[in-house]
């Protein structure tokens, strides 16, 4: 199908095999790793085009493979969470991670979350952005909704263009915070609340349960790809 | 009564002495002015005795300086105005230095009371401080304040005050206006000590009381939040070995439902192979967690039979198909046990050791005999354990600090549950960097004589 290729991380073997076949069902080539060391190994050896890492590795945790991994590698990450592992998991996003999906996983979900990450990934800037009723002109900083014209703010509409521009993914607080209102403002992340609040009240059509803009509760925020 | 008979024997003697010593003087001295030396044999009574003796003291010397020395000689004539002086003198001294003896005494008294008062709260405080738990020495600490104050008894109470004794009078002990207990002592002889000894006393207990409620408190704290953080460890570990296995099923049994997924004849295989595997690991994990509240539960009745110690090992080291990499060697030692539970004792040590071997290293498995006991030791070429961790090895879900591996942290306590249920025991040996021993006991069995025959 497509011959992308994926490198899966995890030290739990059946996990692993399991996470393998179903990867090359999917179309993929798939690469693995057991370790930290082994899954940096791997990737210097064969670029993968997206990584799928467990948190928990016996020589390190996937926050520092993310990392590492960043410094000279774009390739989207997918992390492999547990219940009761949350601050690693923001942690790992922070640290460049992509998205994650908590253990135990649906086949359907991981697939369509990487599917999201790996388009993203290769997506260019677009000059308009359209999602279900919602359409952003980047260009022209003007936003409707089912046609009719919707007033932003600057800020609003600058967090509306990095949630569209990376829609599908989840955005920790913390990247967001960087991208709409610079490093000095990373940890104020009641203003960020306040803003998704304002937002959803003029794009949402029921901004109490938001169809466009969604909560990853003690995550950040994610603008789906489509309704 | 005694003390009364040494003073009249003492007045007399004084009498006697001074009476003579008159009488060796008279040559030489007027005899009306010798009367004054009675005044000696009155001084010393009046020090030691008191005015009791002192009065009659000076009526008898007054008598016998009248009978023996006053003219007319051997005749009591009361007339003489000297007599009446002479008797004047030696009753106003008696009177004055008895009361000033008295006094004295007294002071010395009072000063030798507080000064018992204080040596024994000094003492108590000392021992308070030094953290003696107070419960174990209210009996000891009662007696000697009962001692202190010269009454029969006293008695300390902790906790809310009941009705005193018959005759006692109760004083409370408290701290922070809250009353903490009380101490009971005979209404009393010696006021004045009791109302200045009491009160600091209690203030000591008090002090003594709330501490060891505060030590008890902090022990209770502590114990509490052990017991959580327990818990906090027992759910995470469960979570993770529970989710662990069900994320690989739920993958490969995803892949294998779905409509969108291409899959090989070989990557089907897999996938069924790994819901295989950890359907194994999980009913694996099931089935210790229910060995395990079995045990606790004391629910694990043995079936007791003869068995020859090292058929059983040789059967535990089988089904875990690790028989290439485990050397038995030894005696053959009775035992009177459960088999099957036995073989999982020693399944399950040899599985850890196992664990924790670096490739290519043997495990060794010696069984040896004692005159009561039976003992197999499993001993690894791993990392060996730290003093801290060789009892922690055998909690429910403690994991070795060097465990990279699987497994939920159960087999050791389960092996330490069974072993007991049979009469044995378990322990780990080991120094560290030159591996770790696991130990199994069991009581020796007598060869009967029908085997031996």
């Amino acid at each position: 199908m497509t011959g992308q290729r994926v490198l899966v991380v995890d030290d739990e073997p059946q996990i692993l095999r399991a996470l393998r076949a179903t990867l090359r069902g999917a179309g993929y080539t798939v690469d693995s790793a057991a370790t930290a060391q082994e899954a940096l190994t791997a990737a210097a050896a064969q670029p993968p085009d997206a990584v799928i890492l467990d948190l928990v590795l016996p020589d390190g945790n996937g926050t520092e493979v993310c990392r590492e991994l960043r410094t000279w590698s774009e390739a989207p990450v997918i992390v492999l969470s547990a219940v009761g592992e949350e601050r690693e998991k923001i942690a790992a996003l922070d640290a460049g991670a992509d998205d994650y999906v908590t253990k135990p996983f649906s086949v359907e979900e991981l697939l369509a979350r990487l599917r999201a990450v790996m388009r993203r990934s290769g997506s260019a800037q677009e000059p308009v952005i359209e999602v279900g009723d919602l359409r952003i002109d980047v260009a022209d900083r003007v936003v409707t909704v089912g046609g009719k014209r919707v007033k932003l703010s600057p800020h609003e509409f600058d967090l509306l263009r990095v949630l569209a521009q990376n829609r599908g993914k989840l955005l920790t607080h913390r990247t967001l915070l960087r991208e709409v209102w610079g490093p000095a403002y990373q940890v104020e992340a009641h203003y960020l609340h306040v803003y998704v609040s304002h937002l959803r009240r003029k794009i949402e059509p029921d901004p109490s349960s938001p169809r466009y803009l969604l909560t990853e509760p003690g995550a950040g925020y994610r603008l789906v790809n489509s309704v | 009564m005694r003390r009364l008979a040494t003073g009249v024997l003492a007045s007399a003697v004084a009498v006697a002495v001074i009476t003579a010593a008159i009488a060796l003087l008279k040559p030489h001295v007027p005899v009306l002015s010798l009367g004054v030396l009675y005044v000696f044999a009155v001084l010393p009574i009046a020090v030691v005795w008191g005015l009791a003796l002192a009065l009659p003291v000076s009526v008898a010397s007054m008598l016998a300086f009248e009978w023996f020395y006053l003219p007319p000689v051997h005749r009591f004539s009361l007339r003489n105005s000297e007599n009446w002086f002479a008797l004047a003198v030696y009753l106003a001294t008696a009177v004055v230095v008895s009361e000033l003896a008295a006094r004295a005494r007294r002071r010395a008294a009072a000063a030798e009371q507080r000064q018992r008062e204080s040596s024994l709260l000094a003492e108590l405080a000392t021992e308070l401080l030094r953290g003696r738990r107070l419960d174990d020495e209210l009996p000891a600490i009662a007696g000697r304040a009962a001692q202190v104050l010269g009454v029969a008894s006293a008695e300390i109470s902790l906790g809310p005050a009941h009705r005193p004794p018959k005759d006692q009078a109760p004083y409370p002990l408290e701290i922070a206006g809250r009353t903490v207990g009380a101490i009971y002592t005979p209404a009393d002889p010696n006021a004045a000590a009791q109302r200045r000894f009491l009160p600091a006393l209690a203030a000591l207990l008090a002090v003594a009381v709330d501490r060891d409620r505060l030590e008890r408190d902090a022990l209770e704290a502590e114990a509490l939040r052990r017991s959580d953080l327990v818990k906090t460890a027992l759910l995470r570990a469960v979570s993770h070995d529970l989710r662990t296995p069900l994320t690989g099923i739920r993958t490969a049994v995803g892949a294998l439902r779905s409509p969108t997924l291409h899959l090989s004849d070989v990557d089907r295989a897999e996938l069924l192979d790994t819901i295989e595997v950890d359907s194994e690991r999980l009913s694996r994990l099931v089935g210790d967690l229910l060995d395990l509240s079995r045990l606790e539960a004391g629910a694990a009745a043995p079936e007791l039979e003869l068995w020859s110690l090292d058929d059983l090992v040789r059967e535990a080291v089988d089904t875990l198909g690790a028989r290439e990499h485990v050397e038995i060697v030894g005696e053959s030692p009775l035992v009177n046990v459960d088999a099957a539970q036995i073989r999982r004792v020693l399944a399950n040590l040899v599985e850890n050791a196992l664990k924790f071997s670096p490739p290519d290293t043997p495990v060794l498995v010696r069984i040896g005999a004692t005159r009561k006991e039976a003992i197999v030791r499993v001993v690894d070429q791993g990392p060996g354990l730290p003093e801290a961790e060789l009892e922690r090895v055998f909690e429910p879900f403690y994991r070795r600090t060097d465990d990279r591996k699987s497994g939920a942290g159960l087999g050791l306590a389960i092996a330490r549950g069974f072993a007991a249920a049979n009469g044995g025991r378990v322990w780990a040996e080991s120094r560290p960097e030159q591996g770790a021993t696991f130990a199994l006991a069991l009581p020796v069995v007598e060869v009967p004589a029908e085997l031996t025959a």
